[in-house]
């Protein structure tokens, strides 16, 4: 039975189709091959680490693998490349087997981290500082108890976290925290405010206690008595023990988990106030425009409102955006800050609006797709659903714009209004051209995207390698705007060669429209069938 | 149970089930009894409470009050007794998108303790009997009608005493719906009992020996199909009666 699932597992890994085989033993290749590289760099390093490096290095090298480690097996799953255990409930597995299973999938899906284990147990077996090979024995030892608690911890953490994200509004608030947590070391080293602080989190992260310390002592008796080893052995010891009782507990729960009924959990209604709030931004597009032009601008608002992939996008934009790109301007030690200072609302919308593209714009029939049948038979030309697809798009990117001048402002960083007058105007150059080039995207590589996952990609493999070639190239004719403003030191050079470079977007728009309108109407059929797949709304 | 009163129990017995989603009970106090060698046809409305039930029967979900008993096995406390004996067509969810349908086949056959060989070799058979291309499709690009086929063919692969069946023929073409009909007749008459939601009447009326319709989480009626004939009522009469859709047959003026 073990032997049946873990070959579905592997088998589940395989790319999606005959098509994308070769690109997917390509990535394949590409990804282990990058892991081989780091584990071969580790144990390079390893082998040739000072010895007053190691008490140090070696217990946060292990505290980076233990949160890879944990955070992995969560990604692979939410992207659909892991065997879901609740579809092996149906069949006569004994629930000691089931957590076997699930302990062996964690495996499968950390294989790296294995290989960067391995790699520093071999570079450490080679650093005569450790004491050469015969420490051998206890240095796969530990790093065997080490991946014995991770995987038993990884099993806990996904349970748990599985548990957490069916919740409506709790899995978007997890993904977007998540999404912090790998950002905001970076913004507290960056701004530089805090070093002490994280030089005493440093300190504390390879203090004895932890299981990462604990493994380093046992796996390095460097100058410790026996005692002092013993007692890591037991701390390491007493860490699987607790890993263990939280993996097999959390994998019961979940097991007994309600999925349907935790989602079930009845909605605070909302108040006549915000319905009246939130109703008159709905309609707002029919002030604007008339029908039925308004009534797919207003659809679209409302659908990418109650989907949780696009709100988390959205919060994104103007949260981890934020954090990703102020330290930067808080460095003022870097020759190019000044440049960053005085373009940061301009820089900080436009990577918002890349973040919100991958569900709007580069794949805007995706995330609504049972839409895009109505879309094809309704009387209207679909000229006039992309154009509106586009305007909800602009609603929320000036949306986002809004909230971060506010943010800027309340982060007191030096800019005029004459600067957030000059962002918007460049945000809303910038999306012509990118949404031209997405509506190309959306009709030649239309993707089902789920509304409800979170952190799935946006688009195929093709969608994104055509998003990375592209996305510089068609933003180019802005960005010589601003060189023109540097070369020429002189805000009319600028404003010249942005209003030629709005005209061109104007251009590059509607021949892109009608380049899209005319692939849609002889690629009907197979976006349909493209949209269909897969267990979304369209395909169960 | 002791295995032989489980022999003789009935295929299904619920008795007082309840199953609270949030405040909202989808499945309220029903009772259900399905005799063996019974093709039992479970119907009601939109989210009358079927494929709650089902998901219940299946022990994918567990429920909050009242008595569950498969084949003589009460559920949940034994679970592996009743999941070695009943054949599953769940909704599409439960199928593995990745994998090609012989080796979802082959898969399922495994899990249910057969050797390798032999679940190849019943995969094999299975993907013929059911016309599935045994080409390196995957079954997420399988159409409607033919992951319903696989199901089907998973459900069969370790020839179970008791089918639970959730909408099998629904996007199934006619010839896929025939020969799905033949095997399920065929498993009838060597005694194996089939239950099945669906919402296509005509098949359940002429397919099933028993009937059950659950309206609102509750057992509105439940009695044969000769029975209900003698009553001078088609199934689809009956149906919209108990579920009291007959006044929204009123017409709208502009219509």
């Amino acid at each position: 039975m073990i032997a049946a699932i873990l070959r579905a597992q592997f088998l589940s890994m395989r790319p999606g189709s005959n098509r994308g085989l070769g690109l997917g033993v390509v990535s394949a290749v590409f990804w282990y091959g990058f892991w081989l590289f780091v584990s071969l760099t580790a144990a390079f390093f390893a082998a040739h680490a000072p010895a007053d490096m190691l008490p140090y290095g070696v217990p946060l090298g292990l505290a980076a693998v233990c949160i890879y480690w944990q955070a992995m097996p969560v990604l692979s799953a939410s992207m659909g490349s892991s065997l879901d255990l609740r579809k092996i409930l149906v069949y006569p597995a004994p629930h000691e087997k089931l957590f076997q299973i699930e302990l062996l999938l964690r495996v499968t899906n950390s294989l790296e981290m294995i290989m960067l284990l391995g790699g520093a147990v071999i570079g450490l077996a080679r650093n005569p500082a450790c004491g050469g090979l015969k420490v051998l024995p206890s240095l796969a030892g530990a790093a065997l108890v080490f991946a014995l608690f991770n995987v038993l911890l990884a099993s806990g953490t996904r349970s748990l976290l599985e548990r957490l994200l069916a919740r409506r509004k709790v899995r978007e608030v997890v993904a977007l925290l998540l999404a912090m947590v790998w950002v905001v070391p970076r913004f507290l080293v960056m701004t530089g405010t805090k070093t002490t602080w994280l030089q005493g989190a440093g300190a504390a992260m390879s203090a004895f206690g932890w299981p990462w310390s604990a493994a380093a002592r046992a796996a390095l008796p460097l100058g410790q008595s026996m005692g002092s080893t013993a007692l890591s052995w037991l701390s390491l010891c007493i860490w699987v023990g607790l890993a263990a009782w939280f993996g097999r507990t959390q994998f019961e729960r979940n097991l007994r988990y309600d999925t349907l009924a935790a989602q079930a959990t009845p909605l605070k209604p909302a108040s006549a106030r915000t319905r009246l709030w939130s109703e008159r931004f709905y309609r707002l597009p029919g002030i604007l425009w008339s029908d039925p032009l308004a009534a797919i601008v207003e659809k679209e608002l409302r659908t990418l409102m109650r989907s949780p992939r696009f709100r988390l996008v959205f919060v994104m934009g103007f949260t981890f955006g934020l954090m990703f790109w102020l330290p930067m301007v808080l460095r003022r030690n870097t020759s190019h800050s000044g440049f960053l200072a005085h373009n940061f609302l301009t820089i900080v919308c436009i990577y918002a609006m890349t973040l919100i593209g991958q569900v709007t714009y580069w794949n805007c029939f995706g995330i609504d797709r049972s839409a895009a049948v109505f879309y094809f038979v309704a009387p209207q030309p679909l000229s006039r659903t992309l154009l509106g697809k586009n305007i909800a798009c602009l609603f929320f990117l000036y949306m986002e714009a809004i909230v971060l001048t506010a943010l800027t402002f309340a982060v007191r960083l030096n800019f005029s209004p004459a600067q957030a007058v000059e962002t918007f105007v460049v945000i809303g150059i910038c999306a012509m051209y990118v949404m031209a080039l997405g509506n190309i995207s959306s009709v030649h590589y239309p993707r089902a995207l789920s509304p409800e996952r979170v952190s799935q990609s946006g688009g195929g493999n093709r969608a994104q390698a055509l998003v990375a070639l592209f996305y510089p190239v068609v933003l180019l004719p802005v960005v010589l705007a601003y060189i023109a403003r540097y070369a020429f030191d002189s805000d009319a050079a600028f404003a010249l060669v942005l209003s030629i470079s709005a005209g061109i977007a104007v251009v590059f728009y509607w021949l892109a429209m009608d380049s899209a309108v005319k692939a849609a109407t002889s690629r009907r059929q197979s976006i349909i069938e493209e949209l269909s797949r897969g267990d979304g709304p369209v395909g169960s | 149970m002791f295995p032989e009163a489980a022999a003789t129990a009935p295929a299904i017995l619920v008795r007082g089930l309840r199953k609270f989603y949030g405040t909202k009970a989808a499945v309220d106090g029903v009772d259900l009894e399905v005799p063996r060698g019974s093709f039992f046809g479970f119907l009601g409305p939109n989210g009358a409470g079927k494929s709650t039930t089902i998901r219940i029967l299946t022990g994918l979900i567990p429920y909050d009050s009242g008595s569950v008993e498969l084949l003589g096995y009460r559920l949940p406390e034994q679970d592996l007794e009743i999941k070695r004996r009943i054949g599953l067509v769940p909704d599409e969810s439960l199928l593995f998108d990745r994998l090609t349908g012989a080796e979802f086949l082959e898969f399922v056959g495994r899990m249910y303790g057969l050797a390798r060989p032999v679940a190849i070799e019943r995969a094999r058979g299975l993907m013929d009997l059911f016309q599935l291309h045994a080409d390196r499709k995957i079954i997420a690009e399988y159409s409607k009608g033919m992951r319903k086929r696989v199901a089907m063919a998973a459900s069969l692969i370790h020839h179970p005493e008791l089918f639970l069946m959730d909408e099998p023929f629904e996007s199934v073409d006619a010839v896929g719906a025939r020969l799905m009909k033949d095997i399920l007749m065929d498993q009838v008459q060597r005694g194996a009992t089939i239950f099945l939601t669906s919402h296509v009447l005509e098949v359940v009326e002429r397919l099933c020996d028993r009937v059950a319709i659950i309206n609102d989480g509750k057992i509105a009626v439940c009695r044969s199909m000769a029975e209900l004939r003698s009553a001078g009522e088609s199934l689809e009469d009956a149906f919209v009666r108990i579920v009291g859709a007959e006044h929204q047959m009123e017409r709208l003026d502009w219509l």
